[in-house]
């Protein structure tokens, strides 16, 4: 076993290194469904959540409960619906998306939406009520409000963003469904993993996950001296 | 009430007690299943079989191996895997018996020449079956019934070319996928180089046979190809009514054939497995009885696997040695 993982140790150097062009292609679907899908479930999800972390209204804790239940949404689930969707048989099949990339980015963005409604709403939340005050003491409108609350609550957020880009870019059975692992085309760092494990490349397998490993500390690193950036 | 509260009560005023029999419970639990479990590892009563998606998803074995553990008492669990990963699984001692189909990786496997000691002994020929192409009934790439293997791929590769047809291939070291490739290979293809990062028109799903099926069966442009054994095929054909099959073996053409040989675990290399109730089993299933089974299993009518055990020649891509057919005959007698 211990032989396996050091021979997957010198087979990641050596692949990264030799550009190995299988290796560049699932990087590249990987980060390009992940980030693109966290991104555009950024842009939908951050205004609602910090909408309803802002404002008191009828039927919040249902809808809190709601998102709640959402964030742990089981991703096979959403694998399924969308596929269902996207077959031939489906509303969208027409459309001829199934086994795309773009078909991963809708299942992975569907999933990310309520992580980031959610960690958004409680990090609105979790300001200080006495900045609130003092803010609208200053004169400030509900949108003046609103911005003074992300920016102080920002760690927050991008931590959210992170919780929504770690959860896509590791998630296996939506992506595995709706992209079908496609050599070249919709193959990513989790579903290759499965298919070399099955075939017994357990030095690429563990490669891959090694890659995958590094990548997202540098990323998260990155991300953790932005938000100290400006003390 | 005031029975919940008092309950509540003593919950809290002895909450380190509750807490210790809390995680005497949860953690005594887990540790019978784990003593289970490894109880259970070293029953000889139970064997581990790795095994091919073919075998287990048309059903067979659940036909056959009832009825071993009825005679034996024997309980099989069975790994439905890929040939190359069935073949790890066993490497490694991982399992006690694999029934896989890729002869020419059967044959390293037990090989003993080059001074190793083998991984598997004593293969024996079990049955066979034929792989089929099927695809989209509009047959863009115009297959006939009476083309030779050599034509269709032939015609699959100009349709490819062209962009009129796309195959699905296993890609995943399966015997489905090594079959392809051989076939590909005996008109001087090697797809990785010919479509090099084409998945629109070669794709390689890297999934099991149901799922790449599935996706033949979706293609956008409903232009998709794919091999496939006709065990499997049997499983779907009536889900995915506007695939059919568009080509198959013809007469005296052996490269279609799909034998399946069984291999014991060397117990010299791995002296955990349990050889004695392997040895049972495979007599099971090349006893007369046992390839009586085999040949009765149908669906929809269709015969799927032909046993083949002893009746093996050249012409079923799967020569049997006097020397198998004499080892076998004293685990046999159990069942006829």
């Amino acid at each position: 076993m211990s032989n396996e993982i050091i021979e997957g140790i010198l087979e990641a150097i050596y692949l990264i290194f030799t550009l190995n062009p299988e290796v560049w292609s699932v990087i590249e679907v990987s980060f390009r469904v992940s980030l693109t899908s966290t991104f555009f479930a950024a842009l939908v999800a951050l205004p609602i959540g910090s909408f309803i972390g802002l404002r008191e209204f009828r039927g919040k804790r249902f809808l809190s409960n709601l998102i709640n239940t959402f964030m742990g949404f089981p991703p096979v689930v959403m694998g399924l619906i969308v596929f269902l969707l996207l077959s031939a048989g489906g509303i969208f099949g027409s459309l001829g998306l199934l086994y795309s990339t773009t078909a991963m980015i809708i299942a992975q963005f569907l999933l990310a939406v309520p992580i980031i409604i959610g960690t958004g709403k409680a990090a609105i939340e979790s300001v200080d009520p006495a900045l609130k005050e003092t803010v609208l003491s200053l004169g400030a409108n509900e949108r003046q409000l609103w911005w003074e609350l992300i920016k102080h609550s920002r760690k927050s957020i991008i931590a959210g963003f992170l919780v929504a880009f770690g959860q896509a870019i590791s998630e296996v059975g939506a992506v595995m469904i709706v992209g079908g692992n496609i050599r070249w085309a919709t193959r990513t760092f989790t579903t290759s993993i499965v298919l070399q494990t099955r075939m017994g490349e357990f030095g690429m397998a563990i490669a891959l996950g090694i890659i995958l490993i590094s990548i997202a500390f540098i990323l998260n690193y990155g991300l953790t001296r932005l938000q100290g950036g400006d003390k | 009430m005031s029975g919940k509260r008092s309950l509540k009560t003593i919950i809290s005023e002895h909450k380190t007690v509750f807490l210790i029999i809390f995680i005497l419970i949860i953690g005594g639990s887990f540790g019978t299943f784990f003593l289970l479990d490894i109880l259970s590892a070293r029953n000889p009563s139970r064997i581990t079989l790795a095994t091919t998606t073919s075998t287990y998803d048309s059903g067979l074995l659940d036909y056959l191996l009832p009825e071993f553990t009825q005679k034996t008492g024997i309980e099989v669990s069975v790994l439905s895997v890929g040939t190359g990963q069935a073949l790890v699984y066993g490497e490694n001692g991982d399992v006690d018996v694999i029934l896989v189909h890729s002869r020419s990786r059967e044959d390293a496997f037990v090989n003993d020449s080059d001074l190793q000691t083998p991984y598997g002994i004593n293969r024996a020929c079990v049955m066979y079956n034929d792989f089929i192409i099927v695809g989209h009934e509009n047959n863009p790439a115009e297959l006939l019934p009476n083309n030779s293997i050599a034509t269709v791929m032939t015609k699959l590769k100009e349709g490819i070319d062209i962009g009129n047809s796309t195959f699905y291939s296993r890609g995943d070291g399966s015997g489905t996928y090594f079959k392809e490739l051989f076939l590909w290979e005996n008109i001087n293809v090697t797809p990785d180089v010919e479509w090099f990062g084409q998945p629109d028109k070669y794709t390689e799903t890297g999934q099991g046979m149901a799922a790449t099926l599935q996706m033949t069966y979706q293609d956008a442009n409903s232009q998709g190809y794919t091999l496939i054994d006709r065990g499997t095929w049997f499983s779907f054909n009536d889900t995915y009514t506007n695939l059919k099959i568009l080509a198959e073996s013809v007469v005296g053409e052996d490269n279609l054939l799909n034998p399946y040989g069984v291999i014991p675990i060397n117990p010299a290399l791995h002296s955990h497995v349990k050889y004695n109730s392997v040895l049972r089993f495979v007599g099971f299933l090349t006893s007369d009885y046992g390839q009586n089974l085999i040949n009765s299993y149908t669906k929809n009518g269709e015969t799927l696997f032909h046993a083949a055990f002893g009746m093996c020649n050249s012409t079923h891509n799967c020569p049997t040695t006097e020397e198998e057919v004499s080892f076998w005959k004293s685990y046999q007698q159990e069942f006829d």
